[in-house]
């Protein structure tokens, strides 16, 4: 009894109440001396829950860990093991990657769940299942768990597991920081619940003022409160990655032979720490506006809803960018080794995912092309915007050059890779009738626009997690997935994925705007074969969760390195020790060594580099 | 090496032709809703251009992607190498000049050349107030003080410029006709103009592109915040508004 009382997340959830009671107390004090109520419910849960979160996160573990060294204490000792490290407070950057993997597997799986309700909302005209007040609770929940998902799974599920290993490192620069920064989601995703369950927010995952700061309901507060907080992960988790991938590489790791993926997850950080703090800073606006009584956003005040749009997009156009770039990386790190062929134009790919990170900070105003800004934004930014594609280009050339005469080993990863260049050729060739304005007048905030952003976030960024969940699940957990289960949810995926989505193109050219929980009849028979198509695209999930779940258990255990890859990952155990490294490796060449012979196919000097076989 | 390029070849003529096609054939005449005012073909004509010149390039994504998996698979990872192409030499130079090159043309044509067009607008014959609120459109003829709101009907002439003031009294919407393609935001405090000149008599009943719609998420009755429109003649907009003229005073 004393054990379950003592673990790490019965104690967070303890002195997080503690926390909550504190901080909503001593407000409701002051308010009660002024002479106002004692609990007013948007101040209340804002201020009360800055404490819980401290609570929170010390209860978890960062006192007992971390803390108690600022007060001249010494730091207790890690002793949980086995799968109780995951759930507990642990340095080790494979338990946080396995921590944020599976969270974001499990928010994925609840917010595809909600999509499913959506199209059985949207299979017809007129009401269905839901009133357009728990419509937009659901589409709300849909937009920003799914961002969520998109912007942290492949970082910080992926990025943390295999970077180190990929570059030599023992772990990540500053562990400690790192886990803190994983405890910092289950909040998240535990306002978001609670918001949905007071009844939700009405304003999406944009969360335009005034909608957001004058109207809608409590479930607001909690949405901002979800999203500022989120933000600290990426904000965060960026300089981990930075300051890893910098300092951090083993002795010959020269930025021109790190592999592909750790580039693409040094560019997706640069841009999570330059740009996160516009939509942390755009969310507190909104906050304050709501429970202090600000003007930033208050036109009859001097207030500007339409700053608002522009600071928001100042970050979140970049954030496609944080989504997508680890997807590049993970995709084209795939094609190399499942086509044994070098990256094609190796440093032209790395200078792209550079090219992108610094374009994606000048192209936020083409989301406002309708928004009534001065027109003489429209064409910078549609000139900007268009110049994305140079080096989006570039990575396609990568993608195909490398699988050019290569020997094309079609596993799974290999399969959900390949896919991911067509989807993303559709979702970048559709990007361009966005960006062009005249074009964009029209589509702006149809299905085409839905269509697009799920073509690229999905299509891209989800294949390509899928690619890397497949394709590292052996170094993970030790275990090897089925075969045939994972080719059945490509399948069923990839085949699903089409038919929902390129219909949307069509009826938002239509007419048929967006995030609406009705509309006209005359759409009603595309949305019947969409809804249709999104069921079987949901289905292909249980063969994803029923491999996975019956693998880890008792799948056939894996050997250190199934795919042969040359990666330093793969020369480790699977699972990978502890320590990672019994030595830290010399690294001689680059990880793409493929037709160059053997003496190619080991990058690196310094003998065993593991010892503990798993 | 040699048959590769060979196959790339006439796999990308095929797939660039089809897709052609495809546009050609039944994009343009299936894809958009009614064609019901002068400017909705820039918007067009914009849309067919970048499908145009999309298709040679998806050809060639295709066409690698095919000849890969047709003539280069393998069973496992022990069956040896593929070539060591590093692609160090020139191709990586000419992929981003003719890259540049297509941007820079998509940028000039349809962009800012649509952009300009859009944006160079004749003198008004008429102008009307488009008013949001949640969640209903107003919209007031000034010249004749005559205004319409929530299920009445938006009657527009045709062959007129229509002057559209867009402006919103609580939060952002967005006005948007299908069938004139133009769509732009109701911000409070602030009035966006936009210009459109009808130019096909159609109305909501018999078309869902004759519906004004809001297109900014705009909480609980965002969907249902639509007012018909009808485009008529001339001749039978004056009698319109001279009726409705009467029917106002008469209050």
């Amino acid at each position: 009894m004393t054990r379950v009382v003592r673990a790490p997340i019965v104690v967070g959830l303890v002195l997080a109440i503690i926390g909550f009671a504190f901080g909503a107390g001593v407000l409701g004090a002051i308010r009660t001396a002024r002479g106002q109520s004692f609990w007013e419910i948007e101040v209340g849960m804002s201020v009360g829950y800055v404490f819980a979160l401290i609570g929170w996160l010390a209860g978890v573990g960062g006192w007992q860990h971390w803390g108690r060294e600022w007060f001249g204490l010494e730091a207790k000792p890690y002793t949980l093991t086995g799968w109780k490290r995951y759930f507990g407070f642990s340095p080790d950057h494979k338990v946080i990657g396995i921590q944020y993997a599976v969270t974001f597997i499990v928010v994925f799986l609840l917010s595809g769940l909600t999509a499913m309700l959506i199209r059985v909302e949207l299979m017809r005209d007129g009401k269905q299942i839901f009133t357009p007040d728990q419509y937009n609770a659901a589409m709300g929940f849909h937009g920003i768990t799914m961002v969520a998902v998109a912007v942290a799974v492949l970082l910080g599920g992926f990025g943390n597991f295999i970077v180190p290993l990929m570059i030599g490192a023992r772990d990540m620069a500053f562990p400690r920081l790192n886990a803190l920064t994983y405890w910092f989601v289950p909040p998240v995703a535990v306002l978001l619940i609670i918001a949905v369950l007071m009844g939700g927010w009405e304003s999406g995952w944009t969360a335009y003022p005034p909608l957001s700061s004058l109207h809608t309901k409590h479930g607001q507060v909690l949405f901002n409160l979800a999203v500022i907080t989120f933000g600290l992960v990426s904000i965060l988790g960026g300089i981990n990655f930075l300051v890893t991938i910098i300092y951090e590489r083993a002795p010959g790791m020269t930025w021109s032979r790190l592999p592909i993926f750790v580039w693409g997850a040094f560019a997706a950080s640069l841009i999570s720490f330059f740009f996160t703090q516009a939509l942390a800073a755009a969310l507190l606006m909104v906050l304050l506006d709501r429970i202090a009584g600000t003007s930033f956003f208050r036109q009859a005040e001097g207030g500007s809803p339409v700053l608002y749009e522009h600071v928001f997009w100042f970050y979140s156009h970049p954030a496609v960018y944080v989504m997508v770039l680890p997807g590049f990386g993970a995709a084209l790190e795939i094609l190399s080794h499942l086509s044994r062929k070098p990256l094609f134009a190796y440093r032209w790919v790395a200078g792209a995912m550079i090219g992108i990170v610094m374009l994606s900070g000048i192209v936020w105003a083409h989301h406002l092309f309708t928004s009534g800004m001065a027109p003489y934004l429209h064409a910078p930014f549609l000139v900007l915007t268009e110049m994305i594609s140079i080096p989006t280009g570039l990575i396609f050339l990568g993608a195909i050059g490398t699988i050019w005469a290569g020997k094309l080993w079609l596993q799974t990863p290999m399969l959900f890779a390949l896919a991911f260049i067509f989807n993303f050729l559709m979702g970048g060739v559709t990007g361009i009738y966005l960006a062009d304005v005249p074009t964009d007048l029209h589509l702006q905030d149809t299905y085409f626009v839905v269509a697009h952003f799920h073509y690229t976030i999905v299509g891209g960024e989800i294949f390509a997690l899928f690619a890397a969940i497949y394709f590292w699940f052996p170094k993970f957990t030790g275990r090897m997935y089925n075969e045939t289960l994972g080719k059945i949810h490509f399948w069923l995926m990839f085949i699903g994925f089409q038919l929902t989505f390129i219909p949307m193109f069509r009826v938002g050219i239509q007419g048929m705007n967006r995030r609406i929980a009705d509309y006209p009849h005359e759409y009603a028979g595309y949305n019947t074969f969409i809804s249709l198509a999104a069921f079987l695209l949901g289905s292909s999930f249980l063969f994803f969760v029923w491999n996975m779940a019956s693998a880890w258990l008792k799948g056939r255990v894996a050997e250190p390195n199934p795919w042969r890859a040359s990666t330093l990952e793969w020369q480790v155990s699977s699972p990978p020790p502890e320590h990672n490294f019994d030595e830290i490796p010399v690294i001689t060449d680059t990880p793409y060594g493929y037709g160059g012979g053997p003496a190619h196919h080991r990058p690196f000097a310094g003998g065993a580099l593991a010892t503990e076989e798993g | 090496m040699r048959r590769d390029f060979t196959l790339f070849t006439i796999v990308w003529a095929l797939v660039t032709a089809a897709s052609l096609a495809v546009a050609y054939f039944i994009l343009r005449d299936m894809s958009f809703p009614t064609h019901g005012a002068e400017e909705a073909s820039v918007i067009d004509d914009a849309f067919m251009a970048l499908t145009y010149l999309a298709c040679p390039v998806f050809g060639i994504v295709i066409a690698a992607m095919v000849v890969a998996l047709l003539k280069h698979r393998s069973s496992g990872p022990n069956n040896g190498d593929g070539e060591r192409i590093l692609g160090t030499g020139s191709l990586p130079v000419v992929w981003f000049g003719v890259s540049s090159l297509l941007c820079a043309i998509v940028i000039i044509y349809p962009g800012l050349t649509g952009l300009f067009e859009l944006r160079d607008h004749k003198d008004p014959d008429l102008r009307i107030v488009a008013t949001a609120q949640m969640w209903a459109w107003t919209v007031e003829y000034p010249d004749s003080k005559v205004k319409v709101f929530g299920a009445q009907e938006l009657v527009l002439p045709k062959d007129e410029t229509v002057e559209v003031d867009i402006t919103s009294i609580d939060i952002l919407h967005s006005f948007w006709v299908p069938a004139f393609r133009q769509k732009m935001d109701a911000v409070p405090g602030q009035i966006n103009k936009i210009y459109i000149t009808p130019d096909r008599v159609g109305d909501r009943e018999s078309d869902a592109a004759y519906r004004l719609q809001c297109a900014e998420l705009c909480g609980l009755g965002h969907a249902i915040m639509t007012m018909p429109v009808r485009v008529v003649e001339k001749a039978e907009f004056d009698a319109w508004l001279k009726q409705q003229q009467s029917v106002t005073e008469a209050k």
